[in-house]
């Protein structure tokens, strides 16, 4: 899963990527992070919402749903929206594919 | 009239080199640079540029950012991707973008001058004239219902102007960092002026609705009265662009509206700004989710919830909302409301 990844953490000032069920539970982090349960509690308040770009004093969370759940990018101030949007749309269909058959949470290393 | 080709990339061997490279073409057009997207919107408010050759990712603003900023401000400038980050995803978006040519690095610098060439030959594929007044030739313009796109050069200034024409009628101007009305003015004003006609228009918005004959008279006029106001100092344009005005921090609403309209401007996709506390719960969450990662205080939001409209939320004592479309410049609001 790492792999998929690869792309968007390379990128100019992304801190990390997290993946979670459309409940809130998290599948795979990159960097391992601590993540407390304000995230779940979040996620699960993010309803019909597609997307999120949420820029705070220091740092920037971008949110995408998935067909199983939401891809949550963690941010600097510097990094390009556009070249990430890009990219997410580019990771989505191939989170899809990974997705098919085998259920999408075999695949991710659970993180706790 | 020597065209001008804005080339764009963040790494400047290979602006040095294109340069270089291009320069055997310098009869045809001239190069100017920028080293990012921030660097070229400067060079494209302040320069006539008739192409613009970019990178892609490029810190700041990148190149697809650019793109966007280029279709929505200079829909007439043709664009040509170069990249070294090249998949066909990214060509798609490209192209979809409103780019006119892709090319992955490396590449021939004669192929490029090639395309350059080509797409600068369209700016005057109507015909060029020199030494004509505008006002009379425009006239010609609407009379013969011409689609075109008319650039001028004013010769004792070299100032320069865009004037677009739909089936003869005039749709907007540009000079000057001045647009629509008041850049037709100021255009209106030259007498001797060098003019090339592209048979096509790509402009579509309507920013101008009175009727050639109007404007043309009322620039005359204008012309006229400052050319008896002897004595006295001439102002620099005939249309002076307004005063920049003061932000009156009155309500959330208004002061929204203010920095939008002073930072962004219009025509970016926003269609309204209003309070509306029913989004208190969503940002409460967002606030302990910023706590959680040390992320500091929340500034500002942007949500899609696969409506008509997408909300870029602004927290505060309420929460006030700004609704967009779903295409708008929203780096650029963001940008705005969260400094």
């Amino acid at each position: 899963m790492k792999e998929i990844f690869s792309d968007i953490s390379a990128l100019e000032d992304v801190h990390g990527v997290v993946v979670t069920s459309l409940e809130g539970e998290i599948l795979f982090t990159e960097p391992s992070l601590e993540i407390d349960r304000s995230l779940p509690l979040f996620i699960r308040g993010l309803g019909t919402i597609r997307e999120a770009d949420l820029i705070f004093e220091k740092s920037r969370v971008y949110v995408r749903r998935t067909d199983t759940g939401y891809l949550m990018i963690l941010l600097g101030l510097f990094c390009s929206g556009a070249m990430l949007r890009l990219h997410v749309d580019m990771v989505l269909p191939l989170l899809k594919d990974r997705g098919k058959g085998k259920g999408l949470r075999s695949l991710f290393r659970r993180n706790k | 009239m020597v065209k001008k080709v804005l080339i764009v990339d963040d790494d400047r061997d290979m602006l040095v080199s294109l340069k270089e490279g291009l320069l055997k073409y310098d009869e045809t057009f001239s190069i100017v640079t920028a080293e990012d997207g921030l660097g070229a919107v400067e060079q494209l408010r302040d320069s006539s540029i008739s192409l613009v050759v970019t990178d892609l990712k490029m810190p700041r603003m990148d190149g697809f950012s650019l793109l966007s900023h280029i279709m929505e401000y200079y829909p007439e400038i043709p664009v040509i991707i170069i990249t070294g980050y090249s998949t066909m995803e990214m060509e798609r978006l490209a192209r979809n973008g409103g780019a006119i040519g892709y090319i992955a690095k490396p590449f021939m610098i004669d192929d490029l001058a090639k395309r350059i060439i080509t797409y600068l030959r369209k700016e005057a594929d109507g015909g060029t004239l020199h030494s004509v007044s505008s006002g009379i030739f425009l006239q010609l313009m609407e009379m013969e219902e011409k689609t075109c796109t008319v650039r001028l050069v004013e010769k004792s200034s070299g100032k320069h102007g865009i004037l677009f024409f739909l089936d003869g009628q005039l749709l907007d101007a540009r000079c000057n960092g001045l647009r629509g009305e008041a850049a037709a003015y100021e255009i209106f004003s030259w007498d001797d002026v060098s003019l090339n006609i592209q048979n096509s228009c790509v402009q579509k918005e309507r920013r101008i609705h009175r009727d050639l004959q109007a404007i043309l008279l009322d620039a005359m006029r204008l012309k006229d009265e400052l050319k008896r106001m002897s004595g006295k100092p001439a102002p620099s344009k005939i249309s002076p662009a307004p005063a920049e005005e003061k932000i009156e921090w009155t309500n959330p609403v208004e002061r929204v509206k203010q920095v939008l309209k002073r930072e962004v401007g219009e025509g970016y996709g926003i269609e309204d700004v209003y309070e509306d506390n029913s989004w208190e719960g969503f940002v409460k969450g967002v606030r302990r989710l910023g706590a959680a990662f040390n992320a500091g205080e929340f500034k500002v939001g942007y949500v899609d919830r696969g409506e008509s409209s997408d909300f870029i939320l602004i927290p505060g004592e309420s929460v006030t909302i700004v609704a967009v479309t779903p295409k708008c410049a929203r780096d650029r609001i963001m940008e705005a409301l969260s400094d």
